[in-house]
């Protein structure tokens, strides 16, 4: 039977989101973008599974089922993003996204 | 279990600093491998927790796929793959809001639960029971959801779009 300190799990997810956030605020390249968000939903994914150890039952269950959709969404978003990285890059010839202005107004 | 707590520590501190890495380095190839060694660290912590389902799809479709997706796109977007990354600096307003992120994060360190845990495992086969009953609608909406994107990604890079 493991048994682990709760606090450490929240902590990491916590630092994790942080690390993505801050990702997200400060690179300009759209891979290095897509990056920071993978990070930021590995946290997510991180904090389902961990409540869903620490639990029993159907919630726990459903903890882990949740999971494994959330999973599924981020490869989905991966591969749409990568068709942008592609289209941005054929159109502008970069992928600094600071670049990408067409619909400012 | 002072092992599993060692381990955790250890695998909590490779992912922090391998995320870190990732969004620092200026290669950005040297990007695709750390975030590769931070998916494969948080496979690890899944194993962990007692959820090999789970670890073995963050195995998959992360280390797998995803890397190997984002590695496509930097061959197909430069003509030299090792090429630098111009350096950005990191303006005040995002430091700022790093600031203000962590002293929050310092603060509710009071409010996080205290104490330790047990650990519940979980069958697979009562995971999957799980996703295709009670959870189904959701991987019926995660198929449909995956269609449209796919289509929608054909449509962004087929070849003499206006």
């Amino acid at each position: 039977m493991t048994s682990l300190a709760e606090i450490g799990f929240v902590a990491l997810s916590s630092a994790l989101l942080a690390i993505g956030l801050f990702g997200i605020l400060t690179r300009r390249n759209f891979i290095l973008l897509l990056i920071a968000i993978e990070i930021a939903m590995n946290a997510a994914i991180l904090n389902f599974i961990y409540f869903a150890a620490f639990s029993s039952g159907t919630a726990g269950l459903t903890g882990q089922a949740i999971a494994v959709v959330v999973i599924g969404f981020a490869a989905t978003e991966v591969a749409v993003g990568l068709g942008i990285v592609l289209a941005l890059n054929r159109v502008k010839g970069t992928i600094n996204v600071a670049r990408a202005t067409e619909l400012k107004l | 279990m002072i092992l599993e707590e060692l381990a955790f520590a250890a695998l909590a501190a490779t992912a922090v600093l391998t995320a870190i890495a990732a969004l620092l380095v200026r290669e950005l190839v040297h990007t695709i491998l750390w975030i590769a060694i931070f998916f494969v660290d948080l496979a690890a912590i899944y194993f962990l927790l007692d959820a090999p389902f789970l670890g073995v799809l963050q195995l998959g479709v992360y280390a797998g796929a995803v890397t190997i997706l984002l590695l496509f796109g930097i061959m197909t977007t430069r003509k030299r793959i090792f090429s630098r990354e111009a350096a950005t600096g990191i303006g005040p307003v995002p430091f700022g809001l790093a600031v203000v992120t962590f002293i929050f994060l310092v603060a509710a360190i009071g409010e996080f639960p205290q104490g330790s845990g047990t650990i519940t495992i979980y069958d697979p086969s009562a995971l999957s029971a799980n996703l295709f009953n009670v959870n189904g609608p959701w991987l019926l909406l995660l198929g449909l959801i995956m269609l449209a994107a796919v289509t929608g990604a054909i449509y962004l890079v087929r070849e003499g779009r206006e």
